[in-house]
């Protein structure tokens, strides 16, 4: 077991083009800060005693720290930082091998997809701090603290009920693994990562789905909303969009409902892969664009089983409610 | 709409456009000040405010306006009214206090007005903001389908105007849109230590208007998010915030001795230098040659140095008169 628990928060997420093509909201660092406050007080309530924190520029970790008085130490892990995303994938690596029991991120998919590149076995509970995410879920922060220190302390049964395996959609460029996405590839058709999202329908032409997902905000929606989509959590998706195929409305950002043409589409098992054939265009992972790619690559996709373990925030609470864990010694 | 070959590359060559012009004025300022240096000596009299490394911001949101949009800016603007399309002589005569100059001469470097392309600035920090909403007020109240933008830094975003300016223009659904180059320093005050929030888009949050973050050092991103914007507020939908994250080259003003920088800092930004970056994505395109790069170069070098002959060649105002022209 472990009394100590990550904190990764991303202070650059919530702020992107989405609030301009779409309508996105802005994600304030102060309630960034605030959620962080609760995340420390649930962890304090069940007896966690070391905080390892991300440093960033805003100090977010070491405001909340300051406000919440709680009776650990949060230590902000010594590193450099490059203000970018790998300071999230970093962080994690040295939490991971600092041997927390789990990591709290606050951030957008794009965060967790930093993250789950450094974390290894460590689960995470990762809390969405924007409208336009599929991986982090809308969560209280002091329940995201109270399942982080269940969790993190290895109560019995907790983790069998409350944690599940993610997978990933690993991208492969003439053979080689170069990158993953935790929810959706997309093959957009443009040249540049510019201001980095996607939310124009007629750019989008290969969608593929580590889950097609009616629940969420972004390309597995579109997946989710087709008949017959694997939607029994079995297996991906692989779709392609293109005029003449079957029209079918999907939220593809906050407030940005489209319809799309599917040309056509199938689902995706754990190990299968496919080619990715729109070039010259840019792969967004996760809904950004990350990776433009060129008519000489070979571009393909595969669902794998090698996502970060991710904590489900009720199960793993009911779970230890079973245990007696919030049961306290009568007063005498 | 897709980021197309020729859109790109005047952004480029604007781009290189200023940085030629920005540096050479960087040289010739110091001519006849040095060795003790004389503010009021040299072909440049006065204070000097230069805009190396922070193009992509000016070049990737004026790429979107026409010459009657109206843009208001800042000390620092020569990046704004280029990318805005000024005739260059005029700019630099001016600069240099002749009497060819956009203001007769009489506005210098930091007062630079022109109304063919619609564009003032001033010294006074924050002092644009509010224009810039009274040009938008005029032209939804005239049914135009016009768009005021103001440029100014993260400094200038504490001043009470900006406040007031985009609250109003918030109520009033105007078409203006609010550019804050985040440049992460007024004169040497780092923002941490004079702002509260982090990011200026949460200010416009505040304030009930669509406000977003790029890299202001990536024109495609900026050009990207500005189209956005501003056809937004074309198209009658109201005031929006963009807040550029970028970085000056050169000090607060020519002879800043830069001890409040970090060690590493500007090295560590010039790996970001705009020109290189964008040159980089042209060239992956197979849009740009090293020998198209050098040519574009060339000709803006020649095009500034036109402006520098036509400048030193042209009169200086005459005394009697100093008080024409003058409104105060
Ligand atoms: C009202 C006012 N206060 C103070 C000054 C002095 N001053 C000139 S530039 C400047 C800093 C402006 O910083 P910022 O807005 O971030 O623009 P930057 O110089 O970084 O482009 C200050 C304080 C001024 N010109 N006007
Ligand atoms: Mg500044």
């Amino acid at each position: 077991m472990s009394r100590s628990v990550g904190i990764i928060a991303n202070p650059a997420s919530g702020k992107d083009i989405r609030r301009l093509v779409a309508h996105g909201s802005v994600f304030d660092n102060n309630e960034k800060i605030n959620i962080i406050r609760r995340v420390l007080l649930g962890l304090d309530a069940l007896g966690i005693e070391q905080v390892l924190a991300m440093p960033d520029i805003s100090g977010l970790a070491r405001q909340a720290a300051e406000k919440a008085n709680v009776s650990f130490p949060v230590a902000l892990l010594d590193m450099p930082l490059k203000n970018s995303a790998v300071d999230s994938t970093w962080a994690a690596a040295m939490m991971a091998e600092a041997g927390v029991g789990c990591i709290v991120t606050l951030g957008g998919d794009g965060t967790n997809r930093a993250v789950a590149k450094g974390c290894g076995y460590v689960p995470l509970v990762p809390i969405s701090t924007g409208t336009n995410n599929a991986f982090p879920v809308m969560v209280e922060g002091t329940l995201a603290g109270l399942a982080a220190a269940v969790v993190a302390q290895r109560i019995p049964g907790v983790r069998e009920a409350g944690i599940r395996l993610a997978r990933r959609l690993d991208v492969y460029r003439n053979g080689e693994l170069i990158d993953f996405a935790l929810v959706d590839v997309v093959a957009y058709a443009e040249r540049f990562v510019a201001s980095g999202a996607i939310w124009d329908p007629h750019k989008i032409r290969t969608v593929v789905l580590a889950h097609p997902r009616p629940g969420t905000i972004g390309a597995s929606a579109i997946g989710g909303y087709l008949p017959q989509a694997a939607v029994n959590g079995k297996a991906g998706m692989w779709l392609e969009l293109g005029d003449g195929g079957k029209r079918v409305l999907a939220p593809i950002a906050p407030g940005l409902i489209t319809e799309l043409s599917v040309k056509s589409y199938r689902t995706l098992k754990v190990g299968e892969q496919g080619v990715i054939t729109i070039a010259p265009s840019v792969l967004a992972l996760d809904g950004e664009r990350e990776i433009p790619i060129k008519p000489d690559q070979r571009i393909e996709v595969r669902l794998s089983q090698n996502g970060p373990h991710v904590v489900d925030v009720t199960a793993a609470l009911q779970a230890a409610g079973q245990k007696g864990v919030f049961i306290r010694a009568n007063h005498i | 709409m897709a980021l197309e070959k020729e859109t790109l590359l005047n952004l480029y060559r604007n781009i290189v456009l200023i940085r030629t012009f920005e540096e050479r004025v960087g040289e010739m300022y110091y001519e006849d000040k040095l060795p003790a240096f004389d503010i009021a000596a040299g072909p440049i009299p006065g204070e000097m405010h230069l805009y190396s490394g922070q193009e992509a911001v000016a070049a990737g949101v004026c790429a979107h306006l026409r010459p009657d949009d109206p843009v208001t800016s800042t000390h620092r603007p020569h990046g704004h009214l280029i990318a805005k399309g000024v005739d260059l002589n005029a700019m630099m005569a001016e600069i240099f206090g002749k009497k060819t100059g956009l203001c007769q001469g009489k506005g210098g470097h930091m007062h630079l007005f022109d109304p063919a392309t619609h564009f003032g600035c001033g010294g006074i920090v924050g002092g644009g903001i509010p224009h810039a909403v009274g040009a938008a007020l005029a032209i939804k109240k005239r049914h135009e389908d016009r768009v005021a933008v103001s440029f100014f830094g993260e400094g200038a975003a504490n001043i009470g105007a900006f406040h007031e300016s985009i609250n109003l223009a918030a109520v009033w659904k105007l078409p203006v849109v609010f550019v804050v180059e985040d440049n992460l320093y007024a004169i040497s005050v780092p923002k941490e230590a004079s702002t509260s929030v982090r990011s200026n888009a949460e200010r416009g949050a505040a304030y009930g208007i669509p406000a977003v973050q790029v890299d202001g050092q990536n024109a495609v991103a900026v050009y990207e998010a500005a189209k956005e914007a501003i056809d937004r507020a074309r198209r009658g939908e109201g005031p929006s915030l963009i807040e550029a994250i970028c970085y000056r080259f050169r000090g607060h003003f020519e002879g800043d001795a830069e001890g409040y920088l970090g060690a590493d800092e500007k090295s560590t930004w010039k790996e970001k230098d705009p020109i290189n970056i964008l040159g980089a994505q042209l060239k992956e395109q197979g849009w740009l040659t090293d020998a198209e790069a050098e040519a574009i170069q060339a000709e803006m070098t020649r095009r500034v140095a036109a402006a520098e002959t036509f400048a030193r060649e042209s009169p200086y105002p005459a005394p009697e008169e100093a008080l024409e022209n003058l409104f105060a």
